[in-house]
């Protein structure tokens, strides 16, 4: 019996097989060969760059890496989106959880219009709400602000709560990762029998004892599929980081890629060694978990 | 999600610029002005329609080569399908700040896409300078300098041919050409070739009507893997039994593919296309990195006409508010015709 293609014989499969992994191979090539010729790259002096942008560096200059690192100020910003990452994917996590325990569990008549309006969040994107999301965490650091210095406890444009704080960044990226992250722990805590509550319940257990003792454990693939989701997301991020902060001691990582684009841009081997210092986390992340990212991100993404 | 949309629409209708929103900031609601305002303007139509080109060159792109990618290894036509999955996914993994970058530096005019293409020509260009040499090359292996040797050499690069300075090259070719005494006809040449050969330059990014192209190359590289990886993922959850049976019966590779696969998959292409249109909203960040909208406004999408109206120069927020609602209603549109696919395909999910 024929269980796959590979198997058939003739002339014509032969040529349809040839001509399948070539396209395999292309695609395979377009998508590693400018990440190596980055990579290559970064090792040359800007003048071998500009001698021979394609070939093997000349004279092998690692120094790119220390230089692009202290003039992007890598060593605050990495800390900040390690910060970002960890904290905003952590607390996300955990409230996404929180909320699709009563979602799936504790069913109200309010639960369902909530509900919807999270899995609205799914499609409507964040970058559409840029410019209303601005101003909303202006206005309310003036809002506040001038509400303080009425009762004489601050001035009021050197009030910040919300803009330009690590606090307001948090809580706007958590803000844009509920709605994916709410949806899915929804959908996989309806799995789990509602028998169990029931019968946590019956022995006496809070709904805060059998949310943290029951479920957490049961929820662990999700958790971990949420992680592995949400962790490239908040590390690239760029969009609401571009217009949420401007002080350099809060930016992240992309911020700081993006400035050897602008006025760094003619000192090619520390621009090179910038977008790999850029690339490598997530690339590195990518290599050890990269069966369950893909996993992941099928079941994440889209269920069948 | 919900107050953010909110107030966007109601300071689209208003004309708030700035100073307080809360508490007394002294502007009022002036109606639907900006919308007018945004309708004659021909920069918003134009970031809509490259709106528009990225949610076809990704429906029409992404979604049919991921589908056929995944088919290529979900019938393992291509052996080691873990590794072509691997490699396929990097692109989508990285920051698009990098990938932005990348790509501008590799399609700008100095870069390594003209580097390798002038190296072609410079390659076939040499061909046809030996040729006008070895012709010329006298009994005792010495060059035989003469006009029509001169001539010929003009004649063959298109841009001397054209007569732009016919005469400057032909004095400084004479020059040369007696001042390589010594040399071998091998490195005269190369000389040559250097010195006449044509220089293509990658023009793309910086030529207002071709600067979508790359934008539009770099979107389909960046996420092509990721659907490839989604189509995969649900094929494998067909039962190989079904595909078993059918080849037991005698069905051929073509209608597995158009009878079981397609039909099974249809809910996940569907709701792909749906991400896809939706993701077009959000290449904000690309292609910032890439060319900031321009050259001339030309590569703008709705997010950076956007941006540019409320963060560069004076802000404008009432039109991009307005801006921001229009790329709301877009949204909702895709959420009810998700809705509608959802039912026709499942018979009234009662879902989202």
């Amino acid at each position: 019996m024929k269980s796959n293609y590979r198997q058939e014989k003739g002339i014509g499969a032969a040529l349809w097989r040839f001509f399948a992994y070539l396209i395999m191979i292309i695609f395979a090539l377009l998508a590693i060969v400018p990440l190596v010729w980055l990579v290559i790259s970064s090792f040359k002096t800007t003048v071998d760059f500009q001698a021979d942008m394609l070939g093997l560096p000349k004279h092998f200059y690692p120094l790119n890496y220390p230089q692009a690192w202290r003039i992007g100020d890598f060593g605050i910003l990495f800390g900040n989106s390690v910060f970002y990452t960890v904290f905003s994917v952590g607390i996300a996590t955990f409230l996404s959880l929180l909320s699709g325990f009563g979602f799936s569990k504790l069913a109200r008549k309010s639960s369902k219009p909530i509900y919807s309006l999270f899995v609205l969040g799914i499609l409507l994107t964040t970058q559409t709400l840029m410019v209303p999301i601005f101003l909303q965490v202006t206005q309310l650091d003036t809002l506040i602000g001038g509400g303080l210095a009425k009762i004489g406890l601050c001035n009021v444009n050197q009030f910040h709560l919300f803009y330009d704080t690590k606090f307001g960044v948090l809580l706007v990226y958590i803000g844009s990762l509920l709605p994916i992250g709410v949806y899915l722990c929804t959908e996989f805590e309806k799995s789990i029998p509602t028998s169990l509550v029931e019968a946590a319940l019956l022995d006496g257990a809070g709904y805060l004892q059998i949310f943290i003792y029951v479920f957490i454990p049961m929820c662990v693939p999700i958790i971990v599929t949420l992680g592995l989701l949400n962790i490239p997301t908040i590390w690239n991020e760029f969009a609401l980081i571009n217009i949420m902060v401007s002080k350099l001691s809060l930016q992240s990582l992309p911020l700081g890629i993006y400035k050897f684009s602008g006025t760094l841009a003619s000192d090619y081997g520390k621009e090179f060694a910038a977008l790999v210092i850029g690339l490598l986390p997530m690339l590195i992340f990518y290599l050890i978990f990269r069966k369950q990212i893909t996993k992941s991100v099928a079941s994440g993404a889209i269920k069948g | 999600m919900a107050f953010p949309i909110f107030l966007s629409f109601v300071l689209s209708i208003s004309n708030f610029n700035g100073g307080k929103i809360f508490a007394g900031g002294g502007w009022k609601l002036t109606g639907g002005q900006q919308y007018i305002r945004l309708f004659s303007d021909p920069y918003f139509w134009h970031a809509f329609k490259n709106n528009i080109l990225i949610v076809l060159v990704s429906v029409l792109g992404q979604l049919p080569l991921g589908l056929f990618l995944a088919y290529l290894i979900y019938r393992k036509i291509v052996r080691g399908g873990d590794f072509w999955q691997g490699i396929l996914y990097v692109p989508a993994i990285i920051s698009v700040i990098v990938i932005g970058i990348m790509w501008n530096l590799i399609f700008s005019p100095y870069g390594p896409l003209s580097a390798v293409i002038n190296k072609y020509y410079s390659l076939t260009f040499h061909a046809k300078v030996s040729q006008v040499v070895a012709a010329s090359v006298t009994s005792d292996g010495h060059l035989h300098l003469t006009d029509v040797l001169v001539n010929k050499l003009i004649a063959l690069n298109p841009s001397g041919a054209a007569g732009v300075f016919p005469a400057p090259v032909a004095g400084g070719l004479k020059d040369f050409l007696a001042s390589t005494s010594g040399e071998t006809i091998k490195e005269i040449e190369q000389d040559l070739t250097n010195l006449l050969a044509p220089v293509w330059s990658a023009d793309f990014l910086s030529n207002p009507k071709t600067a979508m192209i790359p934008i539009l190359f770099v979107i389909l590289w960046c996420w092509t893997g990721m659907y490839m990886i989604l189509f995969l993922a649900n094929m494998q959850k067909i039962d190989p039994q079904t595909i078993e049976s059918a080849q037991i019966d005698g069905a051929k590779e073509k209608s597995i593919l158009v009878h079981i696969i397609l039909p099974e998959l249809s809910g996940v292409i569907m709701n792909a296309a749906i991400l896809c249109i939706s993701g077009s909203l959000n290449s904000f960040a690309l292609i910032y990195a890439m060319t900031g909208g321009g050259p001339a406004r030309m590569t703008q999408v709705l997010s950076i006409y956007m941006y540019e109206k409320a963060f560069m120069g004076t802000p404008d927020y009432p039109l991009a508010n307005a801006i921001s609602m229009m790329m709301v209603l877009f949204s909702l549109i895709l959420i009810i015709l998700t809705k509608k696919v959802q039912k026709y395909f499942e018979g009234g999910s009662d879902e989202i």
